[in-house]
């Protein structure tokens, strides 16, 4: 039910109630007033009859018309006079009483004197009717102007909702695509507060649509980079006129094959790290053991490059986190370091506590990352100019995104005797 | 003929050019904008230069804008993973004569390479006929007055560049740049050496030697004009 209707009704129902209520009561009031006003009538003429001689027929009396009844009884008890055509009302004790005769309700004043009974009376309907007239004559008025409040509340309401209907318009005529905030200026103080509120969930929802276009823009244009490399190295096979040629070109067309897939699993983990919010729980997650499970699973690859890896300091570090994420920001430490350092290098990882902070620390003997790049190194899809072509470009935002995800800072320097990078992860310790 | 190749990523650089190599082209590879400027600046021999527009360093619009702003007017063909239509526009615009988007085919990205180096030398048909000879650069085939000669790789391409410019005398040192890329060992005489073996199959007189300037093929005279009416 719409507020306008229930507001309506509402408020009529409550007037008609009013109404009635007043109504009543005026009947109430009016009708105790007439009977006080008419008793007394009555009074006051027995009590001038009383005063008369009544040797005779009251003829004095002016006629009284079926308002009223007189009736006279002498002292025997005999009825002398009665003013009324139809059966003589009763003879009472004396003050008011109300009788029915012929099944009219009558009004009785029986005044008695020593030698006689006289009775005045009038029926009651005539006093119950003014009383009724009086109280209709304050109900009609306000039964009569219902139409009219009717329609002023409801075009009363009708303005005070209008913000609504106008805000509604405005999100009736949205294009899904913008999610530009709804105008907040002028509304009342009821709705504004829900306005804000919900501008304020179409700007997370705005960001998140625009950073998950950006990403699959991105990801588009990347995926054309290894897809040219896998389409002109088929090419070179398909020309191929020699076994040594056509060798050349399925090994070529292997590692490119190797750069594309290896592109997707970092598109991938990058996707899912993406809504933020979304981590997983957090729970206490020893970044010791995160480091040498990531150790174990790139060990064929750092043999397969004949790359040493060190573990140089392993100590309990414990962080509150998400484990994945942070497996994925080790892994991408030490994938790049190996990937980056030439054969016969030495990748150095260490993972330990100290002063109140967690650390990951990773150290290779490559090329490093000249300090005019280092800020640029962590942009998505950003490789070092002449860098080798089977990076993803997306490594160090991994690492970036599950930093920030939990509040630590990443740090790149160069290594222990100036050459090669260190890359240093800094977590709020939870121990 | 000499081409530049602009591209960054290694895979895609090493492919191409292998590729167009095997098609007889010769090919200059750089890896980012800087290099690219100065081998545009330094080698003046350039068919054609394919230019990817993600590069380190300097970008390839920037590289296109200062390019043609020198005067320089060799066919740029552009390879770009950007397939937008205000990238190509703005592409065609900076002066670029074509556009490749990754990823391409190597036959296309040859068949356009052919198509720019022709248009650039005012010539509508794909067949280059001069002198007697008809040059077919798609198949590398060549004949000479009616009869299908072969010819080695560099042979066509000393040929091609003879023919580019129909009767234009091009020096050693020119024709050199033309046949050879960075790293290529070139033996003092070699250019003597092709024009001598191309001379065995063709006759002394299909290439001319003009004294103390370089080599010219002549226009064909009058058996040349009846063979091409009966072929």
């Amino acid at each position: 039910m719409s507020i306008r209707r229930k507001l309506l009704l509402a408020l009529l129902g409550a007037l008609l109630a009013t109404g009635i209520a007043a109504s009543g009561a005026t009947w109430f009031a009016v009708r105790k007033e007439a009977n006080d006003l008419f008793d007394y009538h009555l009074e006051q003429m027995a009590l001038s009859l009383g005063d008369q001689p009544l040797a005779a027929p009251v003829d004095f009396l002016p006629p009284l018309g079926q308002d009223y009844a007189i009736q006279v009884w002498d002292a025997s008890g005999m009825l002398a006079y009665y003013s009324r055509n139809g059966a003589p009302l009763p003879l009472r004790s004396a003050g008011f009483d109300t009788v029915s005769v012929g099944g009219e309700d009558w009004r009785v004043f029986t005044l008695q004197s020593p030698d006689r009974t006289i009775q005045v009376a009038a029926p009651v309907t005539l006093r119950s009717g003014r009383a009724a007239a009086m109280a209709l004559r304050i109900l009609v008025p306000i039964l009569a102007s219902i139409p009219l409040y009717g329609l002023l509340i409801w075009l009363i309401v009708g303005e005070g909702l209008r913000p609504l209907t106008v805000i509604a318009g405005a999100i009736r005529r949205r294009d899904p695509g913008t999610l530009q905030p709804l105008p907040q200026a002028g509304l009342p103080e009821e709705v504004a507060p829900m306005v804000s509120e919900l501008n304020a969930l179409l700007g997370r929802l705005r960001e998140a649509l625009e950073r998950q276009k950006r990403f699959t823009a991105d990801a588009a244009h990347e995926l054309r980079s290894p897809l040219t490399a896998l389409q002109v190295q088929l090419d070179m096979m398909a020309r191929a006129r020699s076994p040594e040629e056509s060798r050349a070109a399925l090994d070529a067309l292997r590692s490119g094959m190797k750069r594309a897939g290896r592109l997707v699993e970092q598109m991938l983990t990058m996707a899912r790290l993406e809504p933020r919010r979304e981590l997983a729980p957090r729970a206490c997650v020893q970044l010791e053991q995160i480091a040498s499970e990531v150790v174990g699973g790139l060990e064929p690859l750092a043999e397969a490059r004949r790359i040493e890896l060190r573990l140089e300091r392993l100590e309990p570090s414990a962080v509150q986190g998400d484990a994945q994420a942070l497996h994925a920001l080790v892994r991408n430490l030490l994938d790049n370091a190996i990937r980056y350092t030439p054969a016969g290098g030495v990748v150095r990882l260490s993972a330990f506590a100290e002063q109140g902070e967690a650390l990951v620390i990773v150290e290779d003997s490559g090329p490093g990352i000249p300090a005019a790049e280092r800020a640029r190194v962590f942009d998505r899809f950003y490789r070092l100019p002449g860098s080798s072509a089977e990076g993803s470009g997306l490594g160090l935002a991994i690492v970036r995104q599950v930093a920030d995800a939990h509040g630590a800072q990443v740090a790149l320097d160069d290594g222990a005797d100036g050459k090669g990078l260190r890359v240093t992860v800094r977590f709020k310790s939870s121990t | 003929m000499r081409l530049l190749l602009v591209e960054d990523d290694v895979m895609i650089g090493a492919g191409v050019r292998a590729g167009l190599r095997q098609d007889g082209y010769v090919v200059d590879w750089v890896q980012d904008g800087t290099a690219a400027e100065l081998a545009l600046k330094t080698e003046p021999a350039y068919a054609l230069v394919l230019l990817d527009l993600g590069l380190p360093g300097k970008d390839g619009f920037a590289l296109l804008e200062s390019l043609r702003r020198r005067g320089n007017r060799v066919p740029v063909l552009v390879i770009t993973a950007r397939d937008a239509v205000a990238d190509r526009v703005r592409g065609l615009d900076l002066g670029a004569d074509d556009y490749l988007v990754k990823p391409f085919e190597l036959d296309e990205l040859a068949a356009r390479i052919r198509a720019l180096v022709r248009r650039n030398a005012g010539r509508a048909q794909a067949v280059i006929e001069f002198g007697g000879f008809r040059v077919d650069p798609s198949t590398h085939k060549v004949s000479y007055l009616g009869r299908e000669i072969s010819v080695s790789g560099r042979e066509f391409s000393l040929l091609q560049a003879l023919l580019d410019r129909p009767g234009q005398t091009l020096s050693r040192a020119q024709l050199e740049e033309r046949l050879y890329g960075w790293g290529e060992e070139v033996a003092s005489n070699c250019i003597e050496v092709h024009i001598h073996n191309l001379r065995r199959k063709l006759g002394d007189r299909a290439i001319r030697t003009v004294r103390g300037v370089g080599y010219v093929i002549d226009e064909a005279e009058a058996p040349c004009r009846s063979v091409a009416s009966s072929s």
